[in-house]
């Protein structure tokens, strides 16, 4: 069984009298420890993809299944539950909560779990010491760098132990020194946590650093 | 151990990342609450003032001289020093209408300092201890004894009124030399501002001719009605039958001061439920651009797990923290209003009874709710929309 198993996605989105269709009919399996990247045009569907995956928007029609379960079919609560339990989300920006300490920002997910576990921090010091910040976990996100601030969002991604990492440009802006230093940040996790990393970028040589490429054009997907 | 990251730990941080509007929507809650609690005590010091006099009087009729029903009023509710007189004739005339149990009378007398008495300004009461039914439970309480001739004993706020904390001590009332025996305790009603003399000492007094009285007058007769009478039907009767004295029943004491209340009540009610459409639309307004504002952190926080309850908890929590400390300034703010602005109302300065702690406690407590539903309402509708965000069009959202 696949980890993730994408069956006959649709998702329309209507503005005013217009039907665009971001993802069109798309279907393909994702297995367990992949480290794949998605490329494609501004508006080809990628962010629509892997927000279908990760439980943030819900498909037109067709399937998403996790593990064999049907992501699509669960209530607002079971799916909260799903992002917070089994995703690690990044997303084109930093994405940082600018009121809360590098800590808190990584702790964020821990408060929205399941009663039992524990919001003292000490696990969120240990990601950030494990990003390569572990001196900053007082600091608040406007006392960061473009870079030290992704690698807070990339220790809150990993907080809740998620299965899956689903990170939307996770170095756009960054410089290409940085760029690189998150990308093997990536691959490491990816070896030594054993967690799915599926990337958006527009940035060819990173996509090329993955596993596995995937190009989207007009909603349809294309296994590189 | 280090301290745990909560919902309400983000929640207070929210509040402090913009304490200005803040700490302008809590001090306009604690406005708000501060009018309410002043109103709520106004009003429920007037009115238990008047329940509190009717009971303590324990007679079911007042009798007094035509056209003395308000003066009567004024003695007995709010301590002001008025006489009114009728001739003694009328007692017997009261017990041979239908229906009357037993009745005692009063006879209210003024001092007037360095003309006939030593004492400030107050009324002096003298009452017919044989028959008294009104006085004689304090007195026993206090003194446990009959006033003797030429004893009196003062109410508890006269007492201080004349710097009477003391007892045994000589006061000259009307060209008379009285001791002074005691202090009644307090019966909140306005007779704790007078003097109370036995009845007998009044042909003394009317010998002197220091007092504004003449032979054979009494001001006020307290009557009880018999078991299975109506009061006001029993009242009815003595004003057909006697033309010269007008009732007023338990139940109607000090009707004409609730009549005056209502206005003031439509006044507060006014203005509590205007600053409170003020607030609820301030509280929206706020909540409405804090909605907008943080979207996209809503949005965030929904992608990494937060459900729909969380965001609601969250924006809660902010709203019963700024309701609830806003309620508990304004409830402060509002008792010492009351306490301030109650030498300047004369309703308030007059009347004896204050309120009780559990009455103060009630309005506290009535007020917080009022202030925290006010936010709550408010509050209401933005968090409705923001807990309904779709995510990705949130956190896209420039």
């Amino acid at each position: 069984m696949s980890q993730i198993e994408i069956i006959d996605i649709l998702k329309i989105y209507t503005i005013g009298d217009l039907n665009i269709r971001a993802v069109d009919n798309v279907s393909m399996k994702i297995e367990k420890g992949e480290f794949l990247s998605v490329v494609g045009h501004s508006g080809s569907g990628k962010t629509t993809l892997i927000s279908i995956m990760g439980g943030i928007i819900r498909p037109t029609t067709g399937r998403v299944l996790f593990e064999g379960i049907d992501i699509s079919s669960l209530n607002d609560e079971k799916l909260s539950e799903y992002r917070n339990e089994k995703i690690g989300f990044m997303f084109q920006f930093a994405s940082l909560l600018p009121i809360l300490t590098a800590k808190e920002n990584v702790l964020l997910p821990r408060i929205f779990s399941p009663k039992g576990k524990s919001k003292n921090g000490k696990e969120a010091e240990e990601y950030l010491d494990m990003v390569g910040i572990g001196e900053k976990i007082n600091a608040y996100p406007s006392q960061l760098s473009g870079g030290q601030q992704r690698r807070v969002a990339i220790a809150r991604a990993l907080m809740n132990d998620p299965q899956v990492i689903l990170a939307d440009e996770p170095t756009g802006d960054l410089d290409e020194e940085t760029e690189a230093e998150i990308m093997e940040l990536f691959k490491r996790l990816n070896k030594e946590k054993k967690v799915t990393f599926i990337f958006i970028t527009h940035n060819l040589d990173l996509a090329r650093q993955a596993q596995k490429q995937i190009r989207m054009t007009h909603g349809v997907i294309k296994e590189i | 151990m280090t301290k745990e990251f909560t919902i309400f730990s983000l929640a207070l941080k929210n509040l402090k990342r913009k304490p200005l509007r803040t700490g302008i929507l809590i001090v306009a809650i604690g406005l708000l609450v501060s009018v309410l609690v002043f109103a709520l005590s106004f009003v429920r010091r007037v009115d238990s003032s008047i329940r509190i006099t009717s009971d303590r009087l324990g007679s079911d009729l007042l009798i007094v001289p035509t056209g003395s029903r308000g003066a009567a009023e004024d003695v007995l509710l709010e301590n002001k020093v008025k006489t009114f007189y009728m001739d003694k004739g009328i007692i017997d005339r009261v017990k041979n209408i239908k229906g009357i149990d037993r009745l005692t009378y009063q006879t209210y007398l003024v001092t007037i300092t360095g003309v006939c008495c030593d004492v400030p300004e107050t009324i002096v009461v003298a009452f017919n201890q044989d028959t008294d039914f009104v006085i004689k439970p304090w007195l026993t309480k206090k003194l446990g004894r009959e006033l003797k001739k030429g004893e009196a004993i003062v109410g508890s706020e006269s007492a201080f009124n004349i710097r009477l904390g003391l007892t045994e001590v000589d006061s000259v009332l009307f060209g008379n030399i009285f001791k002074m025996v005691g202090v009644l305790d307090k019966t909140g009603t306005g007779l704790d501002n007078a003097i109370f003399i036995d009845d007998k000492n009044i042909d003394d007094i009317l010998q002197k001719g220091k007092a504004d009285i003449k032979p054979g007058q009494i001001s006020v007769i307290f009557a009880k009605v018999q078991k299975g009478y109506d009061p006001y039907e029993v009242a009815g009767n003595i004003e057909d039958s006697i033309i010269e004295a007008d009732t007023v029943a338990r139940k109607d004491i000090g009707k004409s001061l609730i009549n005056t209340l209502r206005d003031i009540n439509r006044i507060f009610s006014v203005t509590v439920m205007l600053a409170s459409i003020l607030s609820i639309f301030l509280v929206w307004a706020v909540f409405s651009a804090i909605a907008n504002e943080r979207s996209k952190e809503v949005g965030i926080m929904r992608a990494i797990g937060a459900k729909e309850n969380h965001v609601v908890r969250i924006f809660f929590l902010e709203v019963f923290v700024i309701g609830s400390i806003g309620s508990i300034l304004g409830i402060v703010s509002g008792t010492a209003l009351s306490f301030l602005l109650s030498k300047s109302f004369i309703i308030l300065k007059n009347l004896s009874n204050d309120l009780s702690i559990a009455e103060r406690i009630f309005i506290g407590i009535l007020s917080l709710l009022a202030g925290t539903g006010i936010c709550i309402v408010g509050a209401l509708s933005p968090i409705q929309r923001i807990k309904k965000l779709e995510p990705l069009l949130a956190i896209k959202e420039e």
